[in-house]
């Protein structure tokens, strides 16, 4: 969840998202979901001519499983919250693990 | 909230492309979708693209699996004006021009591997996100 | 007690790249493609985000001299960059 709510406070901005066909699309995030897919608005296509099915498209639903990577604007992010969150989802996440293990090993006497 | 799909709520019946990660697009009128993205698209038409020209091919109502999906794209009429300049070919003949196009690329794919792999490296095909 | 058990130690893989944050990092990806940049986020996915990231890829081109296919590299900067999970193959600290 970490992601999805790191590109929650990234709305609006520009950002520029590389498929992994090479495909780089750039437009302002209108949305997101958990499964990270994205919404881009306004969108601009570096080399245009080479993928003229976009040439008619304003915006877009880009499946988050064909993202290669994200270009964000470095001023919009802050890495303080971001490392402190990373560690928390860390820690929440072997939380989760344990009690899971818990379960199971109950369920099995 | 949005939950999955973010939000296509706003593109039922819009006239959407969808690109799909074997390579081709569909062009229709998007009447439903779930949180997998699946979705129904009427008056489907496959548009096929090589370098200015392009060619259709009518197959009305569609099912798609979202899984398939790279990109679904609201077809702006205006910025659509723009697409004119292609020269639109019969579908045989695109089919034709494709498959020129497919084997040069295949073969600059095979050298590429070859000369990766004297060098050691490997080589990961970008002609498909099949793999993905 | 148990939190600093909790941040020091190596019990798992993903505890390496957690006392990883705020260092630089060294990422191998599919499709050739290698970065180095400091890691400010991940989750268990290996979803990250690194900044002042340099990337190399390497590409096949035409030597101009000898007229022979050689394997180069190309690299580009990234000051802020989100990389998706599943494209990792290896993280080298």
């Amino acid at each position: 969840m970490l992601f999805y709510s790191f590109y929650k406070t990234l709305v609006g901005k520009e950002i520029t998202v590389e498929l992994k066909n090479d495909l780089s699309i750039t437009g302002l995030l209108q949305s997101v979901d958990q499964f990270l897919n994205i919404k881009l608005k306004d969108i601009k296509i570096n080399e245009e001519q080479k993928y003229p099915y976009m040439l008619s498209v304003r915006n877009c639903f880009i499946r988050g499983s064909v993202v290669r990577y994200v270009h964000l604007p470095a001023e919009d992010v802050d890495v303080e919250t971001l490392q402190d969150h990373s560690r928390l989802e860390a820690r929440e996440q072997k939380k989760m693990q344990q009690m899971q293990q818990q379960q199971q090993q109950q369920s099995s006497k | 909230m949005s939950f999955g799909s973010a939000g296509l709520g706003d593109e039922v019946d819009k006239k959407l492309i969808v690109v799909l990660r074997d390579g081709r697009k569909y062009i229709g009128i998007m009447r439903t979708y779930d949180q997998f993205a699946n979705i129904i698209l009427q008056d489907t038409i496959e548009r096929a693209y090589c370098g200015e020209y392009y060619s259709d091919k009518s197959l009305g109502v569609f099912f798609i699996r979202g899984d398939n999906v790279v990109i679904l794209g609201e077809i702006d009429t205006e910025k659509e004006s723009l697409e004119k300049k292609l020269i639109k070919v019969s579908w045989d003949e695109i089919q034709r021009m494709l498959q020129i196009e497919k084997q040069k690329r295949e073969e600059e794919e095979q050298l590429k591997k070859r000369v990766m792999a004297e060098s050691g490296l490997t080589f990961d095909s970008i002609l498909n996100l099949d793999d993905f | 007690m148990s939190d600093k058990k909790e941040e020091g130690t190596v019990e798992e893989p993903l505890d390496l790249i957690r006392l990883s944050l705020d260092e630089r990092i060294f990422v191998k990806m599919r499709q050739d493609r290698e970065l180095k940049g400091k890691l400010h986020a991940y989750d268990q996915h290996l979803n990250m985000i690194l900044s002042d990231v340099e990337e190399t890829i390497k590409v096949v081109e035409k030597d101009e001299e000898t007229d022979e296919e050689i394997v180069k590299s190309i690299k580009r900067n990234i000051k802020m960059l989100f990389i998706r999970g599943d494209g990792v193959i290896l993280i080298n600290f």
